[in-house]
């Protein structure tokens, strides 16, 4: 016989093990997929506002102030009086913050399972194309984002040397954005995180919708189309930006 | 025609495994991939050796049984067929075909390329079914079906449960399979009763072996009954629906 | 009714003198149904009278159920489902995977809802005369009775059948039958009743009423002694993964194990299909009813090369459109198109003018079987007959016959290699369906006690040849709708009796038997070594030639000698690669040829021994002036139902004399 150290009840009954791969997990699958499609939307959504209030950087300045900084100081004044001074604003980071840590839990805790499931020789020859690369790259475009995200923070929120430009000013917004982006390699490195943004996004709309069990013809064809063009506009807005302040188009 | 085939050889579960290659100077085109195979059997058979273990049963493509990793790829080439009718006509000539199992850690090799695909059953066994005995069916003609909703009924129930959607899977999610049960039956006039229970039931047996679903669409890509992807939806949507209602139905 | 029908006043049976060296003849079998009571009555009135078990005492009793198809899987869930302690045993490595998946046609069932005015008389009569009167009648009622609720379970239970716009249950007309009355899903009707089925199965395998071993082949029945009589106490099996062997027992077992047509080796069945458990059954000492009959399909797609694995069916559709014809000239090797007109023979439409190419299945095999005897047969090894499209895409264009034939002809093209578009298809007539099977009595016993057999394994219904839809209706009825009655009211006489132990020298002895017999298989050491597959292949060409769509003496008794020899050529030279205590799929394949050729030989003996045509059972030398098949109702209106005799080439037929009611004898005519 060659099994060694059968399972021999499961084998009696023409099985090979009766072992599941997995006990019952502290959270299932289902219910962390749940949690990554609705954070990934929010994300989604967050990038569409964010992108849309950064375009106040074309706005002409009124009465001395320059668009984008009244919006920057908008954001923080939002909400009041319900709210004190940038309540409005750390509620809103709160979310985003808890958001990101379970997004980024259920994505290493749905790898490591589906790693376990798929065991030891990994699936080759693939269909490629766009959606199977975007498919693919998750984890890697997932990490990478996370990265620029800290990045883009200690650059523009937080304002830390030597990432943020050297004379970064709080409050003094488009300032900042332009010398920021008055540097290549800063530039160079916002156009590539978008692009890395545009693969992540497009596969997480497609997906999410999926997850939350959008399958009826025409919503599935909007949601289609949309996992395009949301990661499209927002992408293309977000590397007109700094582009076109590198190329001394906006100052 | 002349082909160089790389097939795979494990003496059982826990050994390990190697390609064994063998030379073929008189396929035909016409031949399928398992046809291919029982003319090598047949020659190893001939001078007394051991020949490749390898599952199948109807070779019409309906029974589910054979499962063969052809090139990388569930089944073969050939967009949802199954091994039985992948023919030789989508190989070149002078071409390397490597023949293995289904890979999953959910489906342990048996010998060669033959794997125990039971964690499927297992799935099915917690609710892929209408709790009806024998004989207490009400009259069929009386549970109206719309024609559209049977069809697309049978669209899901059409599974031949090959498992190749699972080897198909970098996840090794077992979501096709899964989905196309669930909205089978939700669509059934009977089955509908217990839809809350059996999403649970089979949803959390499901977790125990099998991956998550990534949308990669590569089951539905190579599943040989056409079953349509939006079926994996089914899986986190019945489940969620379960655990919101609270309800068997 | 008339007094005549209640009496049953039958004239006296005797067995008519065997042609066959070695046959003699055996007892008048009893059927079992109950006396005074019409044929059409039968089975409520024998439902009614039969003894129940109690539910307590239910989980005392523990059945065997060898299959998984719809027969067999039926019959397990449903004594789950009741409360019985099942254990079901299937080779294949899930219950899903039986060959009743492949049916595609549909299922008929006499719910006569139409006004086209069927019912369940019409149903019976057409079984009845379908199976050309060598089936029990009563049989057929039970049949035709149970169809109601067998769809009724099939749908509540997840069949999707097909619907109407109205979402009532859809319907067509099937066979030559004059009513619509099969219900389908698309062209896989047998997968979604297997599937259903399996579905029912895997719902008391979870609730734990009923424990499956996948991977374990039957080996052998036990079969002991109890008070003279033979009684089965339960099987050997050969786990397929470790090859060991092991004895299970109960009150009773269950053969639902399917036809048994891969004895032709090219046949329509799955590879795996097999004829083992029926044969180790016969062994045992179980009748073996009429194996001679045999059912072929008329569109299959030739035999064209040596690799090929099986034969592959082409929907009958096909005859609406094609016309089938062959050259008038004898190896006439020329391409078709070229063939003028009136070099043709359309011999369909020639010889049956009112149905012309769409003649019943049978008498469509026996002409194309004709012309390719006569050596008119086409194609590279002159096994076929065209059927061509020319005249319909001349008639209705390329598109329309492309609508309605796409996927065949994109199969026949994947297949073979041509179009026929541009060339005729060519088909030849294949193995389908096995009408003969174990005998069972009415309450579908064997002649073992606690022998029970189901579906295609068994030999009711049927007759000499099925009706288009009918199989899958009767293994349904079989499993759902009849076991879950009959093996009750036969346990119920056994009750507080302890099972057989698996230890017990019976059980032992046959475990024993069944390593003998691996041993044996593994152990020839010829000089002419040859792998199961070298023997398997003559013996399909001997039965197709000699036992296939018609048969003569000549070619039977030549064949019997064929057969013997090489039965002994196999267990001379026969190599088994491998070890048989590990999985070993040629050691699987070695046991079945060495059942295989026991049956085909058993088959021509009694294709032989049967002196008359009926059915598919067609013998050249009984045929009316215009050569057709001819009935002899005098001397062989029974059902054969052999035994093997105490010597080797010596056979016992028993017979079970049939009688008919309400559907009197009487000649078929298609002409």
């Amino acid at each position: 016989m060659t099994l060694r150290n059968p399972d021999r009840e499961a084998v009696a009954h023409g099985h090979i093990t009766n072992e599941p791969i997995r006990q019952k997990p502290g959270v299932p699958s289902w219910v962390l997929k749940l949690i990554m499609a609705v954070t990934g939307l929010l994300f989604a959504l967050f990038v569409v506002g964010h992108m849309a209030g950064n375009l106040k950087l074309y706005l002409p300045a009124e009465g001395g102030d320059e668009a984008l900084d009244e919006y920057g100081a908008f954001l923080r004044s939002m909400g009041e009086p319900l709210f004190p001074h940038e309540g409005a604003l750390w509620i809103i980071r709160a979310v985003l913050l808890v958001a990101i840590i379970a997004h980024i839990y259920g994505a290493f805790a749905l790898t490591a399972r589906s790693k376990a499931s798929r065991g030891k020789f990994r699936r080759s020859n693939l269909m490629g194309g766009l959606d199977s690369f975007a498919t693919k790259s998750m984890l890697v475009t997932g990490i990478v984002l996370l990265l620029f995200i800290i990045f883009h923070l200690l650059d523009l929120t937080l304002g830390v040397q030597p990432i943020a430009p050297g004379d970064f000013a709080e409050g003094a917004v488009k300032a900042n954005m332009i010398a920021t982006f008055s540097r290549w390699p800063v530039t160079i490195v916002y156009v590539i995180a978008m692009c890395f943004l545009f693969l992540h996004l497009t596969h997480g709309i497609r997906l999410a919708a999926s997850d939350l069990g959008i399958t009826g013809a025409k919503w599935r064809q909007t949601f289609l189309i949309l996992a395009y063009v949301i990661p499209a506009v927002v992408c293309i807005g977000n590397i007109v930006m700094p582009l076109s302040v590198a190329l001394g188009l906006v100052s | 025609m002349k082909l160089t085939l790389e097939i795979w050889r494990q003496a059982g579960p826990t050994q390990e495994g190697h390609f064994e290659t063998v030379q073929v100077d008189d396929a035909s085109e016409q031949m399928s991939i398992l046809e291919l195979l029982d003319h090598v059997n047949e020659g190893y058979i001939e001078r007394g050796e051991e020949p490749f273990a390898f599952a199948s049963d109807c070779r019409e493509g309906i029974c589910g049984t054979c499962g063969l990793t052809v090139n990388g790829r569930p089944h073969g080439p050939g967009q949802n067929t199954p091994a039985c009718q992948q023919r030789l006509f989508n190989f070149t000539d002078g071409q390397t075909i490597k023949l293995e199992p289904f890979r999953s850690a959910a489906y342990p090799v048996i010998k060669d390329m033959i794997v125990d695909r039971a964690a499927l059953d297992h799935v099915m066994e917690q609710g892929g079914y209408v709790s009806m005995d024998a004989g207490t069916a009400p009259d069929a003609d009386t549970l109206h079906v719309n024609h559209e909703t049977s069809e697309y009924s049978l669209d899901h129930a059409a599974c031949i449960g090959c498992g190749a959607c699972v080897a198909a899977c970098p996840n090794g999610a077992a979501h096709l399979f899964t989905g196309a049960k669930l909205v089978h039956l939700s669509l059934m006039p009977l089955g509908k009763e217990e839809r809350g229970r059996r999403a649970r039931n089979m949803v959390d047996d499901l977790e125990a072996n099998f991956g998550h679903c990534s949308l990669y669409g590569e089951c539905a890509d190579v599943c040989p009954a056409g079953v349509p992807l939006t079926a994996v939806s089914a899986v986190t949507r019945e489940r969620a629906r379960a655990a919101f209602r609270g309800k068997d139905d | 009714m008339t007094n005549t029908e209640l009496k049953r006043e039958h004239p006296k049976f005797s067995h008519p003198q065997s042609i066959v060296p070695g046959v003699s003849a055996g007892n008048i079998l009893e059927s079992n149904e109950p006396h005074g009571v019409p044929m059409k009555d039968m089975w409520s009135h024998q439902k009614d009278h039969m003894q129940l078990v109690s539910p307590l005492n239910r989980r005392k009793f523990e059945v065997l159920v060898v299959g998984t198809g719809l027969s067999a899987g039926s019959a397990a869930a449903a004594l789950g489902e009741l409360g019985y302690k099942v254990k079901v045993f299937t080779y294949h490595d899930s219950p899903r995977r039986a060959h009743s998946i492949a049916a595609q046609g549909g299922v008929n069932a006499s719910r006569a809802k139409k006004v086209d005015n069927d019912s369940a008389y019409r149903h019976t009569k057409d079984t009845v005369k379908g199976g050309d009167y060598r089936c029990r009648e009563s049989d057929c009622w039970r049949l035709a009775n149970e169809s109601v609720r067998v769809i009724d379970h099939m749908n509540a239970i997840g069949a999707p059948f097909a619907r109407e716009y109205g979402g009532t249950l859809a319907t067509r007309s099937f066979g030559g039958v004059q009513v619509s009355r099969t219900y389908y899903t698309r062209g896989q009707t047998g997968q979604q009743l297997q599937l259903s089925t399996t579905s029912a199965l895997y719902r008391q395998i979870g609730l734990g009423n009923v424990e499956l071993f996948a991977h374990n082949d039957l080996q052998d029945i036990i079969v002991y002694n109890d008070n003279g009589k033979k009684r089965a106490g339960g099987i050997v099996t050969r786990n397929l993964i470790t090859g060991e062997l092991k004895a299970f027992t109960g009150h009773a077992v269950v053969l639902g194990t399917g036809g048994y047509g891969n004895v032709y080796h090219m046949s329509t069945l799955a590879k795996n299909s097999n004829a083992s458990a029926m044969m180790r059954a016969y062994d045992s000492g179980a009748y073996l009813a009429s194996p001679a009959f045999v059912q072929f399909h008329p569109t299959g797609l030739p035999v064209n090369s040596d690799w090929q694995s099986k034969t592959i069916l082409m929907s009958e559709s096909l005859r609406n459109d094609g016309r089938i014809w062959s050259p008038k000239k004898e190896g006439d090797d020329r391409d078709p198109n070229t063939i003028p007109e009136e070099e043709r023979d359309y011999f369909l439409e020639r010889r049956y003018p009112a149905f012309g190419n769409l003649v019943p299945r049978d008498v469509a095999s026996r002409a194309i079987s004709q012309q390719i005897n006569a050596g008119l047969g086409v194609g590279p090894l002159h096994n076929s007959v065209y059927l061509d499209f020319r005249d319909a895409i001349e008639r209705l264009g390329k598109d329309k016959i492309r609508e309605r034939y796409s996927n065949l002809i994109e199969m026949y093209e994947e297949a073979i290699g041509e179009s026929a578009y541009e060339t005729p298809m060519r088909i030849a007539p294949t193995c389908h369906f096995t009408m003969g099977g174990l005998w069972t009595d009415f309450n579908e016993m064997t002649s073992i006690d606690g022998l029970f057999a189901a579906g295609e394994c068994s030999w009711t219904y049927h007759g000499a040849n099925r009706l288009g839809a009918n199989s899958l209706l009767s293994a349904s009825v079989d499993g759902w709708f009849t076991l879950p009655f009959t093996i009750p009211n036969y346990l119920a006489d056994h009750l507080n009796e302890e099972k057989l132990a698996e230890d017990s020298p019976e059980a032992q002895a046959t475990l024993a038997q069944s390593q003998e017999r691996i041993d044996r298989l593994m152990g020839v050491r010829g000089e002419n070594p040859h792998g199961p597959s070298y023997y398997h292949r003559q013996l399909g060409d001997i039965l197709y030639h000699g036992c296939g769509v018609s048969r003569n003496v000549e070619d039977l008794k030549e064949a019997i000698t064929k057969i013997r020899e090489l039965r002994e050529d196999f267990w001379a030279n026969v190599r088994i690669p491998g070890e048989a205590n590990d999985m070993n799929q040629v050691l699987e394949y070695g046991l079945r040829v060495a059942d295989y050729l026991d049956l085909g030989e058993l088959m021509c003996v009694d294709a032989l021994d049967r002196d008359e045509s009926c059915g598919a059972h067609f013998r050249e030398d009984h045929l009316t002036e215009d050569g057709e098949a001819e009935r002899d109702d005098e001397n062989w209106c029974f059902v054969s139902a052999w035994e093997p005799g105490a010597n080797k080439n010596e056979f016992i037929r028993h017979a079970e004399p049939l009688y008919f009611d309400s559907i009197p004898l009487m000649t078929r005519n298609y002409k």
